[in-house]
Formats: structure tokens, C-alpha cells, sequence
């Protein structure tokens, strides 16, 4: 449990960070999102103590953060950007085994640790072990960047807009992925962004940070429902609303007992996913199927619309 | 490896090596070739000390200094790229400018009346005007690391000790060496005007031979002088091409 | 561990003293302990040492004390960058004066031959002072306009301080005036070398640049040929040029009546030529390649030829880069154009090789001092002119 008390970063008597508290629970991924100059980096980067505070704390399983070393605290948090922040001069390997290294393990440890994260991220060790990040493609370097991050298992993992500089259908495969392995590692993950979209699909919860101030924290559905103030009601953008709230639901959840005609959607696909196939295909109903492709029965374009519908 | 050796421009870099090698250890079978500069029967080979003794003290005056000089530039760069040392940065940027204006003979000329003639005032010009190319090329290296590795290195727990070993001085290296080869080229060419201050080196040979009126002299001293600087360069340019490959060839050109 | 990222957040706003101001102030202080000027009898006989106060009337040295001790507080106290920039150039007026009145008061009615020159503890003083200046400057911030007046004032003191005769009896002075013929003809020299080298080179360089930017295959080749000869020592180029060029004088009908001989200006002003053609050819192509593609597509869409596109918008956007080409060109050949006494080239250079062969200290100031203060006038004459040539294609 991570617990940011009072924190307030001051630049040039601005607050840029203004008295934000928040409680991250243990194994989720929280996402902050805001405009450009919110202080959503700061904030993030308070919390590794990149930054250092004017006032307030921020503490990891109940310790004050500042009381350790700033160096120490760090080997044991995850860092990831959107430059990745690779070191050029190192291979994907000696870069990936950065912080076991730093930690002193030893060498069959580290190695063995590489080659488990590398086949975790999907980098072919005998292939990508001994290259240097310019050699990687833009994917590949930000996948490296991730799994340097997590090399030595570290509780919490920080990202700074980590898939930034990704070209939409990467990014795409590299959040579904982040997804995935935050579930099978139970990593806490805090992932500043300033893309709603990505915030919503990612987020466990999410907080939304204008000027300095934390706006509204809560789980995506509430925020996409009861947006807490006019700004957040902007953020969310009021054409795309419906849409980002069919994102959080699955067509199984939507399921209605009957037949249709037509290629079956899958249970677990989400509403958003479930809706653009029947509008593409001319559709008002499509059967269901589960993952081994059973039948569950039908879903229906009224059903998926009224679940678009803001929640009274 | 062996087919990186025998490429043409590295067959022409051994043979002027060879060539050089061969012509300061048996000068006097090249007297034939320098005799048509020289008239009234002068000597075409300068024989007042050996011409292997001028290269080498030569190029130790050069090593010492420049070695000297790349200690103190190195550190006081680094030094002024910490944050104990980051109010001196500014100064030192516009000293290393104004610096850099001073001639180097001038440099020379001065420091003989503070110490003497000799090695000494030599090396001491050396040193100096040393300091300047590695200082400004170090500093260059150091302040211009890209942001989001400078970041990541302190994120992921680096002492500021290991972040400096570790990332910034391997990730300023060709650079770093861009300034040695300055330093160094300087150095040589400042230690040929060395001689008029009685400092061993090759200058003597082009002195005597202006002194006497003989060409032959100018000649074998120029040549000598000028193919020890172009192989010298050379190699600290392969040296730092050699650098920058290993540390994943972040393209790097010196000012 | 604090860290650079440390580094940058709030900085306490205590009243803390100035670490460089310390610097400086040691060095003030300790100046004072160190002789002030060497008095001499003759002008190559040993010299005694004087410190400030046994150098000057006490009422004189008290001022320039004063001037020194005004600064030093100044540096460790103040925080002003335009306080400690008239502070600074207080001290260095104090010193400027303080030395050709010790000159004055020191030089004996009845011995002529007598010299007085300034020694250690005014160096010393004089590179605190102009540390101070310079770091306040830095802090100033000022810009190429401030620059090139700060320059132009600083130029006048130092001319009014010679025509008024303040510095009449040091001997730099003496020395000066006992050949000031020689000394302006070698002056005319050197400028011919220095300025004249770069005058060619420019004719030369900026045509091979603009070529060596258009057809790749020549780039290479000649970027190298070129980062040779900039490599091989000025004595030694000089050296072998002499041989062709005494050749060429004795040979080819017409070339000696024309001024080229083996030994003398020719060989020094043919190397000056040559050394300056990689910084004029290298900046031209790198300010070339360096004008954005998008501006050159567009000059291309727009339907601009060749020539206008080279003319009206590349030069035109290369030019501060080719600038700093001229600024590295006439600074590194205002040095080098000294060493061309060696070979008989002329130029600044006489007095100081003269002056090594004599031991003559004064003589070696002679010939060192107005190449350094050129070459500094120089580059910062050409970095404003640089500056400001930016602004427009920025």
C-alpha cells in the first residue's frame, strides 16, 4: 500500500503539486491522467524521490520514503519512460540486469533473471541479448525499457507515459501486454498518462490531476459517470464518453438468452469491441461464445446501447 | 579482424609508419634522397644528436604534458558538472573560451620568463593550453547526455558516483578522447616551437637547418614532425571511433 | 546523495557567501604579499623585488590597496552581478594606474637604463581582477551589442592609458618605444599575414565548401586531405613549403619579382592559406547541410533554381555557422602568423623570438602581449557578430 500524504511540490512559489493525497492499494494499476503541466510527473516522480517534496510524505507499506538513502529506496521501485532512458552503451542484456547489479546479485541469479524477463516481454534471448538499443525497433527498445524496470522484482513499478512514442497498434499490443503481466506478477503499478483512453483501459483506478490539484481519484466507471467537476467532464470528452464506458464492460456480461445469426462474438471481448462488429456488420443481434467457443446465447444492439446509457 | 587490418587506408598507415621507422633509425641511407637541398656540401642528415633521441623526447614532453593536462581538465570538468561544483560551470565555460584565444606560442613565449628556458617553460605551455580542448570537450560530453538516460540512471538507484563511472563518463568517452587528440596534435606542434627555447625535440632540427640556411634539415625536421602529428591524430581518431562502437554508437562529432 | 535532478528544485534562499568570490579573494590577498613590480638597473640585469607599499608613495599604494581590498569584500559579499562588475574594473583600473605610478616614482632621475616592470604579485591581482569581471559579466547575460561595447570601452582605456603617458616609464613601454618603426611595420605584417591568409582562404574555401556540399564524392576526400594539413605543426609546414617555393622563386620565370621566395612571407602566408581552408570548407558544408530539408523542399516546391535556392536561402540560413568558420580562421591565424618569424614571414613574432634569443623579458611581452589581446578582440568582435547574424535566421 502505497500512501502519498499532504504532498506538495513548489517551483517558483507555483504549486505544481498542490496538498495531493491518495491511497494506492497493493496490486493494482492506478493511473493518473491530466493535461500537460497538471504536475502528474511530479507527483509520480515524488514518490521514487526523483523530486523531492516542499511538504507532505509518501509512504510505501506504512515507511516514511525519505528516511532510507534516495538511491537504496530506488533499486527497490520500478522506472520506466517514455524515452525508455536506455543506456546506449550497454546491451539489452547488461541493461535489463541494471538494478540486480547494482543489488550485488549473483551473476547466475542476474542471468537467469534477464533471460526469464526477456522471454516474459517476448525478446528472443539468443537474438536480442547481446544487442544495443539502437539496434532495437521503437517497440523493442520500450519493452526492453519495461522489463529493466521490473528486473528486480520490485513491489511498485512507476511509468512516466511509458508507451508515448509508440504508433497506435503497438501501443495497443504493449498495454494489453502491460495488462497481462501486471495480473500474473501482482506488481503495484502507477502509470502517469495523458490519454483518457489509455487511462481508462489500464486503469484500476484512476485519478485525475489539473494544475497541481488531484480532481477526482476513483475506479474508471465513476469517473466516467460522475465526473467530479467540469474539468474532468472535459478530459473525458463528451462525444467519447459512451464509448469509453462500453470499453470497462464484456459482451458476456451483456448476454441474453436466444439465437442470432452471423459470426459469434467472444464472452470475454468488451462491449466497445462487441458493438462495432454488429454496426459494420449490418447486425441487431450476434450469438455469444465462450472462450472454448460454446454458446452462452445472443447479445443485442438495444442491450449494448442502454449499457452506453449514463448509469442514474 | 584480420580483414579490418589489411584494408587499403590502414596498408597506407603502416607503410608511413615503416617509412618513418626506417628513416629515423638508418637516417643516413636516405642521404642520397635529401642531398640535392643541401649546397656547398653540407651535411644532408642532421647529425647534432640522434634523430630517434629528438622523436622520442619529443613525444615524451608531449605525453607527459597532455597526460598531465587530461588529470586536471578531466576532473575539474567533472567537478564543475556536479552540484557542489555547478556555481563555477558559467566561469569556467567563459574561461575555457577566452582561454582558447591565447596563441600557444604566445603561451610558450610567457611562461619562459617565469621559469626559465628549458624543458620546463615547455612543458608548462603544454600543460596549459592542454587543459583547454579536454576540459571543453568533457564538459561538452558530460552536460549534453541525453536527459531520459541521466533520469533512468538515477531512477533506477545509482549512487552519483556509480551514475558518473557507470553512464556519463563511458557515454562522453570519444568525445573525452576528441579532447585528448587536440590536446595532443597542440602539444606537438607547440613542443616543435619548444626548441627555440631550448627544450629537446624535433624543432631542433628545422631551427638548425633555418640557422644554417640548410634545406635538407628544414625538410627531414618538417617531415618527420608533420608525419608523427598526421599518425598521432590518426590513431586517437581510431582509438575514439573504437570508443563510440562500443558504447552503442551514439553518434558523437567533437566541436 | 543529492543528484543533478536534486540539484535543480527549490534552492534555499539563505545568505550564503560566494565560493568564487572566495577564490578570487585569496588571491587578492595573497597578491599583496608578493612583489608588486621588479625594478631593474639595467635592462637585462637581475631585478629586486617590491611590494606594493615600498613601490609606491604610501598616500598611492594606500589608493590602490584600497581599490584591491574594495574589490575582494566585493567578491565574497556581494551578490550583484553590476556591483561586482565595477568593483572588478576598479581593481583593474587601480592596478593599470598603480603600476605607472610606480614606474614613475621608482625610475631614478640620473639612470635612463634603469626598468620597471610589473611582477608576480600585480599578475596575480590582475587575473583575480579580471576573473571577477568576466564571471560578472557571465552573469550579466550580456548580449553581443553589450559585448562589443564592453569591448570597444575597454579597447579606449587601454589607448587613452598609453597616449597619456601614465604608463610611460615601464618598461614594455620603453621597450616599445625604442623601436616603435619596427613595431608597426611588423604590426602591418602580421595583420597582412593574418587577415590576408583569411581573405584568400574565404576567395578559396567558401566555393570548394559550397562545392563539397553539392557532389558527396568530393566531400570526403577532401574534408581529409584538408584535416591533414591542419594537423602538421606550424613550424613544420612552414619548413616544407620552403623548399618548393625556393624552387619555384628560383624556376619560374616572373615568380621572384612577385614576392615568392623560399624563405620570408610567401611560405607563411601559403600555410596560413592552407590551415585556414578545413575550418572555412568544413563550416560551410556543415552550415549547408544544416538548413532544415523542409525549408529546402519547400524553396525546390516553390520553384526556385539551383542558384537562387544556394544564394537566397541556403547561405543565407548556413551563414552564422560560416561565420564561426571566419571567427576559428582569423583567431587561430593571428597565432600562428607569430611563429612566421621563425622563416623570416615577419609579423609580431620578431620581437618575441628576438626577445627568447636575448632573455629579454620585456622584449618576449612585446611580441606575445598584442597577438593575444588581437586574437581576444577577435573572437569576441566575431562571436557578437556571429550572435547577431543568428538572430535573423533563427
Amino acid at each position: 500500500m502505497i500512501e502519498l500524504s499532504h504532498l506538495t511540490k513548489v517551483y517558483g512559489g507555483i504549486a505544481v503539486v498542490n496538498d495531493v493525497n491518495m491511497t494506492i492499494e497493493a496490486g493494482t494499476l492506478t493511473v493518473i491522467v491530466g493535461t500537460s503541466g497538471s504536475g502528474k510527473s511530479t507527483l509520480l516522480r515524488m514518490v521514487n524521490r526523483l523530486i523531492e517534496p516542499t511538504k507532505g510524505s509518501v509512504f510505501i507499506e506504512g515507511r516514511d520514503v525519505s528516511m532510507l538513502p534516495a538511491y537504496e529506496l530506488r533499486r527497490s521501485i520500478g522506472y520506466a519512460i517514455q524515452n525508455h532512458g536506455l543506456f546506449p552503451h550497454w546491451t539489452v542484456a547488461r541493461n535489463i540486469a541494471t538494478v540486480p547489479m547494482l543489488l550485488g546479485w549473483d551473476r547466475k541469479k542476474v542471468d537467469a533473471r534477464v533471460e526469464e524477463l526477456m522471454e516474459l516481454f517476448q525478446l528472443d534471448h539468443e537474438q536480442f541479448a547481446g544487442r544495443y538499443p539502437h539496434e532495437l525497433s521503437g517497440g523493442q527498445q520500450q519493452r526492453v525499457g519495461v522489463a529493466r524496470a521490473m528486473a528486480a522484482k520490485p513491489a511498485l513499478l512507476l511509468m512516466d507515459e511509458p508507451f508515448g512514442a509508440l504508433d497506435p497498434i503497438i501501443r495497443a499490443k504493449a498495454q494489453a501486454d502491460l495488462k497481462a503481466i501486471q495480473r500474473r506478477t501482482g506488481t503495484t503499478i502507477l502509470l502517469v498518462t495523458h490519454d483518457m483512453a489509455e487511462a481508462v483501459h489500464l486503469g484500476d483506478r484512476i485519478a485525475v490531476m489539473d494544475a497541481g490539484h488531484l480532481k477526482q481519484y476513483a475506479p474508471a466507471a465513476d469517473i466516467l459517470a460522475r465526473p467530479a467537476d467540469a474539468f474532468v467532464d472535459d478530459l473525458i470528452g463528451t462525444v467519447d464518453r459512451p464509448f469509453h464506458y462500453l470499453t470497462l464492460g464484456t459482451v458476456g456480461s451483456a448476454v441474453e438468452p436466444g439465437e442470432a445469426d452471423g459470426a459469434p462474438l467472444n464472452a470475454d471481448a468488451s462491449l466497445y469491441e462487441g458493438l462495432g462488429a454488429l454496426l459494420w456488420s449490418g447486425r441487431k443481434t450476434a450469438p455469444v461464445v465462450d472462450a472454448a467457443g460454446a454458446p452462452l446465447g445472443r447479445v443485442s444492439l438495444d442491450t449494448i446501447a442502454d449499457r452506453a446509457a449514463r448509469p442514474q | 579482424m584480420i580483414r579490418d587490418m589489411i584494408r587499403p587506408g590502414n596498408l597506407l598507415r603502416l607503410a608511413v609508419f615503416g617509412a618513418l621507422l626506417a628513416f629515423l633509425l638508418a637516417p643516413d641511407r636516405f642521404a642520397g634522397l635529401l642531398a640535392p637541398l643541401t649546397s656547398n656540401g653540407a651535411p644532408p642528415i642532421y647529425h647534432q644528436s640522434s634523430l630517434i633521441d629528438l622523436t622520442l623526447s619529443h613525444l615524451f614532453t608531449v605525453a607527459v604534458s597532455t597526460l598531465a593536462a587530461a588529470v586536471v581538465a578531466i576532473g575539474l570538468a567533472i567537478f564543475v558538472t556536479r552540484p557542489a561544483g555547478a556555481e563555477f560551470l558559467a566561469l569556467s565555460r567563459a574561461v575555457v573560451n577566452i582561454g582558447q584565444t591565447f596563441p600557444p606560442v604566445a603561451v610558450l613565449a610567457l611562461s619562459v620568463p617565469a621559469m626559465g628556458f628549458g624543458e620546463a617553460p615547455t612543458r608548462m605551455a603544454l600543460f596549459l593550453y592542454g587543459l583547454l580542448p579536454i576540459f571543453e570537450n568533457t564538459l561538452v560530453g558530460l552536460s549534453t547526455l541525453p536527459p531520459a538516460v541521466m533520469e533512468t540512471a538515477s531512477a533506477m538507484g545509482m549512487t552519483g558516483r556509480q551514475r558518473l563511472l557507470k553512464v556519463e563518463l563511458p557515454l562522453a568517452m570519444p568525445l573525452i578522447l576528441e579532447g585528448l587528440r587536440l590536446s595532443a596534435v597542440i602539444g606537438l606542434a607547440t613542443a616543435t616551437i619548444g626548441s627555440t627555447v631550448a627544450a629537446k625535440g624535433l624543432g631542433e632540427v628545422i631551427v638548425a637547418g633555418l640557422l644554417s640556411g640548410n634545406l635538407a634539415f628544414i625538410v627531414q625536421g618538417g617531415v618527420i614532425t608533420g608525419v608523427l602529428a598526421v599518425l598521432l591524430s590518426d590513431g586517437f581518431q581510431a582509438v575514439a571511433r573504437y570508443a563510440a562502437k562500443k558504447g552503442g554508437a551514439r553518434p558523437q562529432t567533437g566541436a | 546523495m543529492t543528484t543533478l535532478a536534486d540539484a535543480g528544485s527549490d534552492g534555499s534562499t539563505l545568505p550564503r557567501i560566494d565560493r568564487l568570490g572566495v577564490v578570487i579573494a585569496i588571491l587578492i590577498a595573497g597578491s599583496l604579499a608578493l612583489p608588486f613590480v621588479t625594478f631593474r638597473p639595467t635592462r637585462i640585469a637581475a631585478g629586486t623585488g617590491l611590494r606594493l607599499f615600498d613601490a609606491l608613495p604610501a598616500v598611492v599604494a594606500m589608493a590602490v590597496a584600497a581599490g584591491l581590498v574594495a574589490a575582494l569584500v566585493t567578491a565574497v559579499a556581494s551578490h550583484r552581478p553590476v556591483f561586482r562588475l565595477a568593483l572588478g574594473a576598479l581593481a583593474l583600473a587601480a592596478l593599470a594606474l598603480g603600476a605607472g605610478a610606480a614606474g614613475a616614482f621608482l625610475t631614478p632621475a640620473d639612470n635612463p637604463y634603469a626598468r620597471i616592470a610589473p611582477a608576480s604579485g600585480f599578475w596575480v591581482s590582475l587575473f583575480a581582477g579580471a576573473m571577477l569581471v568576466t564571471d560578472a559579466m557571465v552573469r550579466l547575460k550580456l548580449g553581443p551589442v553589450g559585448r562589443l561595447v564592453a569591448l570597444t570601452i575597454t579597447a579606449a582605456l587601454i589607448a587613452a592609458l598609453f597616449a597619456s603617458g601614465a604608463w610611460s616609464h615601464l618598461s614594455l613601454i620603453a621597450e616599445y618605444r625604442s623601436r616603435a618603426d619596427v613595431f608597426w611595420r611588423e604590426a602591418g605584417a602580421h595583420l597582412m599575414l593574418a587577415a590576408g591568409s583569411l581573405a584568400a582562404a574565404l576567395v578559396v574555401g567558401l566555393p570548394l565548401g559550397v562545392l563539397a556540399y553539392q557532389v558527396r564524392a568530393v566531400r570526403d576526400p577532401l574534408i581529409n586531405v584538408l584535416n591533414i594539413i591542419q594537423t602538421i605543426p606550424s613550424m613544420a609546414l612552414f619548413g616544407m613549403l620552403i623548399a618548393p617555393l625556393g624552387w619555384i622563386a628560383a624556376n619560374v620565370p616572373g615568380a621572384h619579382a612577385v614576392g615568392i621566395r623560399g624563405i620570408g612571407m610567401a611560405p607563411a602566408f601559403l600555410a596560413l592559406f592552407l590551415y585556414s581552408l578545413l575550418p572555412m570548407v568544413a563550416n560551410t558544408v556543415v552550415g549547408l547541410n544544416g538548413v532544415s530539408r523542409a525549408v529546402v523542399d519547400a524553396a525546390r516546391g516553390m520553384g526556385l533554381t539551383e542558384r537562387q535556392r544556394l544564394f537566397q536561402v541556403e547561405m543565407p540560413l548556413a551563414l552564422p555557422v560560416i561565420l564561426t568558420g571566419i571567427r576559428i580562421v582569423l583567431v587561430q591565424n593571428i597565432g600562428l602568423a607569430t611563429v612566421a618569424a621563425l622563416i623570416g614571414g615577419g609579423g609580431f613574432g620578431v620581437f618575441l623570438f628576438q626577445g627568447l634569443g636575448q632573455t629579454a623579458t620585456d622584449l618576449i611581452l612585446l611580441g606575445a602581449l598584442p597577438p593575444v589581446a588581437l586574437a581576444f578582440a577577435a573572437a569576441v568582435g566575431l562571436d557578437a557578430v556571429v550572435e547577431l547574424s543568428g538572430k535573423g535566421a533563427a
